[in-house]
């Protein structure tokens, strides 16, 4: 353990957990989000040279990101699923991407995170330890508001848990202010799979557009189990459904145009898949 | 291409690529202290008292009270105050500055002054402003008759918003006061400027006052007027508190205060008779913020672009600057000329629909040629070369062709292309040079036969450095190496006026060229010689009477033709720049790597004033969008298809044949590019910027 003027650098997991329980640290992945307001008196626990949180590898159902992977570091593993490789390659621009990871995304709790709407469609996992052990819940569970997460004062996120299954046929678009180095001002995943002519899966997630990512679970079951003339059949009541769940807030940008933006790409994610 | 054109590496590219450049943030000295400044935090008030808490030993509160000599500072007139005079008129108005050693505690104690002010209702709508700062008109033939007589009149109104100059290193300055001499160093354009206002609020003698360049990190306009702000208040907390200080703002302070571009609102009228546009009247109201800074030139440059590059025989023209509770607005590269130029592109567009014929056709049909008055009944005296440039764009875009496929389209993208022909007038707008500036220069022969040349001209990363430097070699015929171009000291060089106005080469430069062949003529080898050269007004221009707003008011032109292709994707909004492309004639170009780089970027930088660099100004007068995050300038990422060429056209009165190239870039791009919008989405539009907002509004409508 290397001890600075402004924080620690420790190069295991069970160390960092262990400062994490002593002391009021502010966990320092990238630093791409904390640097940009730093606070002047603020405490790090350095985690780029933790090996636990550094690993990308595959068991029988997940992929497991570690949560100081950098942008780069999943964009260049053979292992990380092309949605999230899209996501990441209209992120910010290469000097961030070097640095910025998905647990910072992640952490940071802003309903503009780029790659947390990817983990949103893809129902993934969070694995999230302290000294005592470790809990694992799906990411939706981990918000609790704008900036705001379940995130225990001696708590680490560790590893980011994206099923292997079922990513293949998805659909993003992000819309930034411009092409490069751009905040999401509305971002849409969609994940759709069928079987045998019957569908098994229509996740789609928003960002950007309120307080978290959103996604609504009971409107998608409607499709479920159901086949793709069955949906079409459907279709509006479907689409009216999301009219009135999304309701985005003003910010640099009007609700008005975050709404067109987002019902549009729904209907073009439904036509694109027959429906 | 002219052995003159051929590239050189820059004379600041080794030092600012490698990070080894020293810019006023960098620059520390024995017992400097750093300033801040308190801002009004409202738009309009009376201040009914100032707070302030005890201040530590060695800590200071500088503000009006403390200034030698008068409370102004002298840009065109002299309404701005150095620190605020009991009232405040905009948001960002400077009240008092702290000074101290630690630059923490100076943040501290900022937080703990208190201003309580007396509010006003202020104004932050240019239409309903009574306070016309300034106003001019004139008239060319017989425009009533032409509407009396037209057979239809066609009224449209144009409006076009701020620009921040977002230059990389933000505004700085340090001020000394050492036996009796105030002293100002920093990042500015114009240190004579800087020079006159100082002398003006210290109550100082010419020979008490210096000012001395540090190396910059751009400026494009926005270093022009507001350093002689800046270099005031230094000097006053210098000579107030005996130690050095330094003010670098942070750049949400740089956005809040700094000036931008002027936003306006224009009015045209175009009388239409057999087909054909007898007649255009132009009514144009510029926002000029709380004082006036350079405001005045601003606007006269807008007028004079009113009617572009167009031979109407018929027209009026009048504007006025008007007064509102906002940040004073000053120079940016085009210099009111890309408001107006928005205007009368976009109308031409429209007024081509109208007639039945396609933009360009008509366009074409009525662009000036050598020989023909100008709109302010000067002449052009010489070749005009858009015949050749409109092919040469034709080749390079492809306008003709896409423009008629791009008619009527459907389905998810759509494609528009758009083109504008511009000018940007070169040197001081009017009799400036002749009455106001009278640029001097000098050039030194050492006796080891180095050569130095010595002016005002500022090097802001536009390559003044390297274009005098070359100039003055292949002069002498001497090598580079033997010339030396020194940031200015206003101890040493004498005043060859601002680095503004697109003037520095083709007057100052043209300047160092005569200096050089006198001192080639007369070269004694070992011997320490020195040669002055005046500025001599050019015999052929007509002469220019603001009163009547007539005659020439530049000697020559610069002009350019811009075609810009998009591609709209309905369901976003987003509009993906699918190429642009310029054809420029800056006469010759004295360094083509450098021409290129400005040609480049000033067409960038123009683009995103048509459609992204949205400035967000709330209902209090207050900047919200006052950082990176939020005001958005598009990236290389956003033009990757940008292509620039230029045609020579040798201007005779300037050094080698060159003339005036720095801002002509950022004025075509926005109608350019607004006007791609518009063949895109197949309707007539206004404003810039025209934002991924603004597509939607118009796609939903037509859902409607
Ligand atoms: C110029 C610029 C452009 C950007 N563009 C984008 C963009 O296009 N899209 C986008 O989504 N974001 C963007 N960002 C934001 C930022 O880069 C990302 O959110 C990035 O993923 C943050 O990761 P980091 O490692 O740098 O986080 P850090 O700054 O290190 O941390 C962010 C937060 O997460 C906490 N944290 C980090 N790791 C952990 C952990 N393992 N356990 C618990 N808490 C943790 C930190 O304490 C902090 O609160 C941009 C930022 C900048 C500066």
């Amino acid at each position: 353990m290397v001890t600075f003027s402004n924080g620690y650098l420790v190069d295991n997991l069970a160390d960092a957990l262990k400062i994490r329980s002593e002391i009021d640290v502010t966990p320092y992945a990238g630093g791409t989000d904390l640097m940009v307001d730093a606070k002047e008196d603020a405490v790090y626990l350095f985690l780029n040279k933790i090996p636990e949180l550094r690993r990308i590898y595959s068991d029988e159902q997940y992929l497991h990101i570690g949560a100081a992977c950098t942008y780069t570091e999943i964009f260049e593993n053979s292992l990380s699923p092309q949605i999230l490789k899209d996501a990441i390659d209209y992120l910010a621009a290469p000097a961030i991407r070097n640095m910025g990871t998905a647990g910072g995304n992640i952490c940071n709790a802003s309903p503009k995170a780029d790659t947390a709407l990817i983990f949103y469609v893809a129902d993934a996992k969070l694995r999230i330890c302290n000294t005592s052990g470790e809990r694992i819940l799906p990411i939706e569970d981990f918000y609790v508001g704008r900036g705001k997460t379940v995130l225990q004062k001696d708590e680490l996120l560790v590893e980011i848990l994206v099923p292997k299954q079922g990513l293949e046929h998805y659909y993003y678009k992000k819309v930034g202010a411009r092409q490069a180095l751009a905040i999401s001002r509305v971002a849409f995943a969609g994940i759709f799979t069928t079987e045998n002519g019957i569908i098994t899966r229509c996740a789609m997630a928003f960002g950007s557009v309120a307080d978290t990512v959103l996604r609504f679970r009971d409107l998608e079951a409607l499709f479920v189990g159901k086949s793709i003339a069955e949906a079409k059949s459907i279709r509006s009541q479907f689409i009216a459904n999301y009219e009135q769940a999304i309701v985005p807030i003003r910010g640099r940008v009007s609700a008005e145009y975050r709404k067109s933006v987002c019902m549009n790409l729904l209907e073009d994610f439904l036509t694109q898949n027959g429906i | 291409m002219e052995s003159i054109s051929k590239s050189i590496p820059k004379r600041d590219h080794f030092p600012k690529i490698s990070g080894s450049a020293k810019y006023v943030d960098d620059l520390s000295f024995e017992g400097m202290l750093h300033g801040k400044i308190v801002r009004s935090t409202v738009a309009c008030a009376d201040i009914k008292e100032i707070l302030i808490p005890d201040l530590p030993e060695g800590y200071f509160v500088i503000d009006k009270n403390d200034i030698p000599g008068i409370n102004s500072v002298h840009i065109v007139d002299d309404d701005t105050p150095v620190f605020s005079d009991g009232t405040v008129n905009y948001v960002g108005e400077p009240i008092l500055m702290v000074a101290g050693k630690d630059l923490k505690v100076v943040n501290r104690l900022m937080k703990l002054i208190k201003v309580v002010y007396d509010e006003k209702e202020p104004v932050l709508d240019m239409m309903k402003s009574e306070t016309i700062f300034y106003q001019y008109g004139y008239t060319k033939g017989d425009w009533e008759t032409a509407f009396r007589e037209a057979d239809k009149i066609i009224e449209e109104d144009f409006q076009t918003g701020y620009q921040e100059h977002t230059y990389m290193e933000v505004q700085g300055m340090i001020g000394f006061y050492e036996n009796g001499k105030s002293i100002v160093r920093g990042s500015m354009q114009c240190p004579y400027y800087v020079h006159t206002a100082v002398k003006r609020a210290m109550g100082l003698e010419s020979d008490k006052v210096q000012v001395i360049q540090e190396e910059m990190g751009g400026a494009f306009g926005g270093k022009e007027d507001y350093p002689s702000i800046l270099g005031c208040q230094v000097a006053v907390a210098a000579y107030k508190t005996g130690k050095p200080v330094k003010v670098v703002f942070d750049r949400s302070e740089d956005i809040i205060c700094s000036p931008k571009r002027h936003p306006a609102k224009m009015h045209y009228r175009a009388a239409i008779k057999n087909g054909k546009i007898t007649g255009i009247d132009a009514d144009i109201v510029y926002n000029c913020g709380a004082y006036t800074t350079l405001s005045p030139v601003v606007l006269q440059r807008g007028l004079i672009c009113a009617t572009g590059v167009y031979n109407f025989k018929n027209l009026r023209v009048r504007g006025k600057g008007v007064k509102t509770n906002t940040v004073p607005n000053g120079a940016f590269r085009g210099f009111g000329g890309p408001q107006t130029f928005f205007a009368i592109e976009m109308f031409m567009d429209h007024l081509a629909k109208e007639i039945g014929m396609d933009s360009l056709s008509l366009k074409e049909s009525m662009v000036v040629k050598q020989g023909d008055d100008s709109a302010t009944s000067g002449k052009y005296h010489f070749h005009i070369p858009f015949p050749e440039m409109i092919e040469k764009l034709d080749q390079m875009s492809d306008f003709r062709k896409k423009r008629e496929a791009f008619r009527n389209q459907t389905g998810r993208y759509r494609s528009g292309i758009g083109l504008s022909l511009v000018y940007h007038g070169c040197g001081f707008t009017g009799s400036g040079e002749r009455d106001l500036i009278k640029g001097v220069v000098k050039i030194v022969k050492n006796t080891d036969d180095t050569v130095e040349l010595l002016t005002a001209g500022t090097d802001m990363g536009q390559g003044l450095k390297t274009a005098f430097a070359k100039i003055a070699s292949d002069t002498l015929e001497i090598p580079l190496e033997r010339i030396i171009v020194q940031n200015p000291d206003t101890d040493r060089v004498p005043n060859s006026g601002p680095t503004a106005a697109s003037r520095s080469l083709m007057v100052v430069g043209k300047l160092l060229q005569r200096a050089a062949e006198k001192l080639k003529r007369d070269w004694k080898p070992g011997e320490y010689q020195e040669f002055v050269e005046k500025y001599v007004h050019p015999d052929f221009m007509i002469p220019w009477d603001l009163s009547k707003f007539q005659g020439d008011p530049y000697p020559d032109y610069s002009w350019s033709a811009n075609a810009v292709e998009v591609k709209v994707d309905t369901l976003t909004a987003t509009t993906e720049i699918v190429g642009a492309w310029g054809v420029y004639d800056v006469g010759t170009p004295i360094d083509m790597a450098i021409i290129k780089g400005q040609m480049q970027g000033g067409f960038l930088q123009a683009i995103g004033y048509g459609s992204m660099e949205l400035l967000d100004v709330n209902d209090k007068g207050v900047i919200r969008n006052n950082s990176f995050s939020d005001y958005i300038i598009p990236t290389s990422m956003d033009v990757p298809h940008l292509e620039t060429e230029v045609v020579e056209n040798t201007y005779d009165n300037g050094p080698f044949g060159g003339k005036g190239a720095g801002e002509l870039p950022a004025v075509g791009g926005a109608p350019a590019y607004v006007e791609a919008m518009e063949n895109a989405l197949g309707v007539n539009l206004h404003h810039t910027p025209f934002s991924q907002e603004d597509t939607m509004k118009v796609l939903e409508a037509f859902k409607k």
